[in-house]
């Protein structure tokens, strides 16, 4: 009967590598948990203009900071503002700065990691020594010349914060190509006759991935907290609007006298975190057709 | 009485597919001073049975079900982990197979054979230790042991490496030697060395020696005894005369038939009224070693291909041999490109290969193609078996996107793997099944002249006679010419219809195959057709 069916599986339509690693994720709970808080967190973020129970500017000062109530779920802060709706908006800012500068830092950084590791000698020379100059350029110059240069925008933000975490992404790229480019299974490629950019795309950077999403996973939250360290520096950014990280920091500052205003932020941002972690190992382990067996 | 005595020993593994049996039911003695060959393929339990006696098995997965094995009168399979140490490196020593990777590459070689001193004899000052190690390094013919005493492991040569790992497994002086294919990693010339040197210390040391090796021929004239094992039994054991002359065991016999001992059947021999129809004229390949900010200082350069030329004709199989380091992959990898040579003239039927621009090159590349040599690095491990023998049919657009399936299912049919795997990624065969997948990626593009870089040598023994009847067979019914590259003479004799000797970068010898193992005319082919290691049948 076995038989059949696998007989029958070979005139299926043919599987990519991402179909199946989809099959595989699925059977993961762990990370399908993770991606089911993340979902409800991405979908509450969209809806927040219209479910936010209150105005985020809405400022009662004769309320100042009240704990958990029926009003406030979440307790209110200092300016009387509702907790939750500032966690709400903080949100579409926190996710946005997330997935905007990782995927600026996530593109540079692997095309640049590759295209290094590739080609190799002079040409890798060149490209890794301009990324250990930009490491050694400090982060905080960098920004506030580009903001001086720019202006302040939300979009620069983004590029700002992946134009700098793609060193790293570029560095970890690079090592596992050089690794992978003297497999065997490269020059088989290049003996069939695949341009260098076939080779890259459908030979390269498939057997990267584990690390990639792996370091993405763990890019995400830092990129967040980056963002609340540059809106204390002015560049971010200003209340009434709030982030994540602004919300944290402004927590951690009041947190003896209420300390909801820092539980709550923190318990969604490490929720975030655990979910990404959780999805990410989970896809690392489902693309990678050794890990599992089915 | 007997120094070792094995008695029905179990070994274990838990796996995913529920528990194995590696090691099922071996018995075994060993006198002092006696040499036990154990032989098998790969996963046929002969280290596991030895690496069990001293507890090396890793657990879990694997546990010793059962049996014992009496050493000296104590039952080592009793011993807990603190009294087996005492045994361990010290009255019984091991010699594994790759001393790159068995001797710590951060510590000077002196270091590690004090270290294997001191540990078992706390008492021994280090100055004492010192003349030990020295002693022990010059009996097993270092020279100048002095001064090469404070070297790195990776400032000796492969075999120079082996006789440092000897070394250190007799600086203690032990009465049992385990050597788990000691000689495997080693060229031929070498590899004959070092057998000499375990043979000259076997007999000086009176030491018992288990000598576990896939290949017959190198146990053939050590061993007093030999046990032959297959999925962890022993099928066959007895004197190598025994083994050899009179084995009962089918699977013995099969071991013995796959060594090639003779040229190919004639019908498949070539023509050799066809024309040529590979030229390589005076190819000349080097690499710069680079250093500098932007690595363009050149420091050195190694001279890989030296001003070779030669000839393939038409449907021939040309056989480069050569030991390693002696340039005879990248002369083929020149040939074909895949590394850039700095001078000379090559053509493949009509193209003239160091002419052609970027694109020509590329379509160029389906008329000839490569097979490598390690069947686990030749495959994209994240591409299915269909989706690594269609991209080259899509690449040079061979089938229509609906033709693709059937293509692929006739590939697997030619290379005999079963059309219902065509799913399946790489990781799910064994290497003989993946060196037929990448045969079939290197025929899908129907190329005229195939490279192939060693594509046995990571095959066990009866494999490799399966892979080279079927290249035989391929390269006939598709006219093929082809450039076996190989460091094993007796698969090139087996394969080839002439042989090019290659040592250094240069061309020492060409000839027929059969005159060329009959008479070899240059002292280095003679030196390499010596070293091989024979099975004498009278």
């Amino acid at each position: 009967m076995s038989e059949l069916i696998q007989e029958l599986q070979q005139y299926e339509k043919g599987r990519s590598l991402w179909q199946d690693a989809f099959r595989r994720l699925r059977k993961n709970k762990l990370a399908m948990f993770g991606m089911a808080v993340l979902s409800i967190i991405v979908v509450l973020a969209l809806l927040t203009p219209w479910i936010a129970p209150y105005s985020y500017e809405q400022q009662d000062l004769y309320l100042g900071a009240t704990p958990p109530s029926a009003e406030h779920w979440f307790g209110t802060d200092v300016f009387g503002r509702d907790q939750l709706t500032r966690m709400l908006y903080g949100s579409r800012i926190s996710l946005m700065v997330g997935l905007v500068a990782t995927s600026v830092a996530l593109l540079i950084g692997v095309l640049w990691g590759t295209i290094a590791g590739f080609f190799g000698g002079r040409v890798d020379a060149i490209m890794m020594r301009l990324v250990d100059i930009l490491y050694a350029l400090p982060f905080a110059i960098f920004i506030i010349l580009l903001t001086v240069v720019f202006g302040r925008s939300m979009l620069l933000l983004f590029l700002a914060i992946g134009a700098v975490e793609w060193l790293t992404m570029a560095r970890i790229v690079r090592g596992q190509v050089v690794s992978l480019r003297r497999q065997e299974f490269i020059e088989a490629a290049v003996a069939m006759g695949l341009t260098r950019w076939q080779i890259m795309q459908k030979h390269l950077i498939p057997n990267v991935l584990g690390p990639i999403i792996i370091y993405t996973t763990l890019t995400i939250p830092s990129v967040i907290l980056l963002e609340s360290f540059l809106s204390f520096l002015g560049l971010g950014i200003q209340p009434p609007q709030s982030s994540w990280g602004s919300l944290i920091k402004a927590g951690v500052e009041t947190m003896e006298e209420y300390p909801w205003l820092l539980i709550y932020p923190g318990i969604l941002l490490s929720l975030t975190l655990f979910s990404l972690n959780f999805l990410g190992d989970g896809l690392r382990d489902a693309l990678d057709p050794r890990a599992s067996q089915d | 009485m007997s120094l070792l005595n094995v008695k029905n020993l179990r070994t274990s593994f838990y796996t995913r597919e529920g528990q194995t049996l590696a090691v099922d039911d071996v018995s075994f003695s060993l006198n002092k001073g006696e040499v036990l060959g154990i032989v098998g393929e790969s996963g046929s339990g002969k280290s596991v049975a030895c690496y069990s006696l001293l507890g090396l098995v890793p657990s879990p997965p694997g546990k010793i079900e059962g049996g014992s094995a009496i050493f000296d009168g104590k039952d080592l399979l009793k011993l807990n982990e603190k009294a087996l140490r005492a045994y361990r490196g010290n009255r019984i020593a091991m010699i594994f197979q790759d001393p790159m990777t068995s001797l710590n590459p951060f510590m000077r070689v002196g270091d590690q054979l004090i270290e294997a001193l001191r540990c078992h004899n706390k008492t021994l000052s280090k100055k004492a230790a010192k003349e030990k190690a020295l002693s022990a390094l010059e009996e097993v013919g270092i020279n100048n042991a002095r001064e090469r005493i404070d070297s790195y492991p990776h400032e000796f040569s492969g075999g120079m490496r082996q006789r440092v790992m000897i070394a250190m497994a007799l600086v203690t002086e032990p009465e049992l030697i385990i050597a788990d294919e000691p000689t495997t990693a080693l060229d031929v010339t070498v590899q004959k060395q070092i057998l000499q040197l375990l043979k000259d210390l076997q007999a000086s040391h009176d030491l018992a020696v288990i000598f576990i090796t896939h290949d017959l021929g190198v146990v053939a004239d050590m061993a007093k005894h030999i046990l032959v094992m297959k999925n962890g039994r022993v099928v066959e054991e007895g004197s190598p005369a025994d083994i050899f002359e009179n084995c009962s065991h089918p699977y013995t016999r099969k071991l013995i038939a796959a060594i090639p001992q003779s040229a190919k059947p004639d019908e498949f021999k070539y023509d050799s009224s066809h024309e040529d129809f590979v030229e390589a004229k005076n190819v000349v390949t080097h690499f710069n070693n680079t250093r500098g900010l932007f690595r363009q200082r050149i420091v050195s350069t190694v001279k890989a291909v030296d001003d070779i030329s030669l000839n393939i004709r038409e449907g021939e199989i040309f056989g480069l041999v050569g030991e390693s380091g002696s340039g005879k992959s990248t002369f083929g990898r020149s040939l074909i490109r895949l590394v850039e040579s700095q001078a000379g003239d090559i053509r493949i039927g009509k193209h003239r290969i160091r002419e052609l621009g970027n694109t020509s090159l590329r379509e160029a590349r389906r008329d000839f193609q490569m097979i490598f040599q390690d069947p686990y690095a030749s495959l994209n491990p994240r591409m299915t078996v269909f989706d690594t023998l269609a991209e080259p049919l899509l690449l040079h657009k061979l089938a229509k996107k609906n033709e693709v399936l059937e293509r692929v299912n006739h590939l697997m049919d030619e290379v005999g793997l079963e059309r219902k795997h065509i799913r399946k990624y790489p990781h799910e065969f064994s290497g003989g099944q993946r060196q037929r997948i990448a045969i079939a990626r290197a025929l899908a593009v129907e190329p005229r002249f195939i490279v192939a870089d060693e594509p046995v040598s990571a095959l066990d023994v009866t494999i490799q006679a399966q892979i080279l009847d079927l290249l035989l067979k391929l390269a006939k019914k598709h006219q093929l010419t082809m450039l076996f590259i190989s460091h094993d003479l007796s698969v090139v004799r087996y394969l080839c219809d002439r042989v090019a000797v290659m040592q250094h970068g240069k061309i020492v010898e060409i000839e027929e195959t059969e005159k060329l193992f009959l008479s070899p005319q240059q002292p280095y082919t003679q030196k390499l057709l010596s070293a091989i290691p024979r099975i004498h049948t009278n």
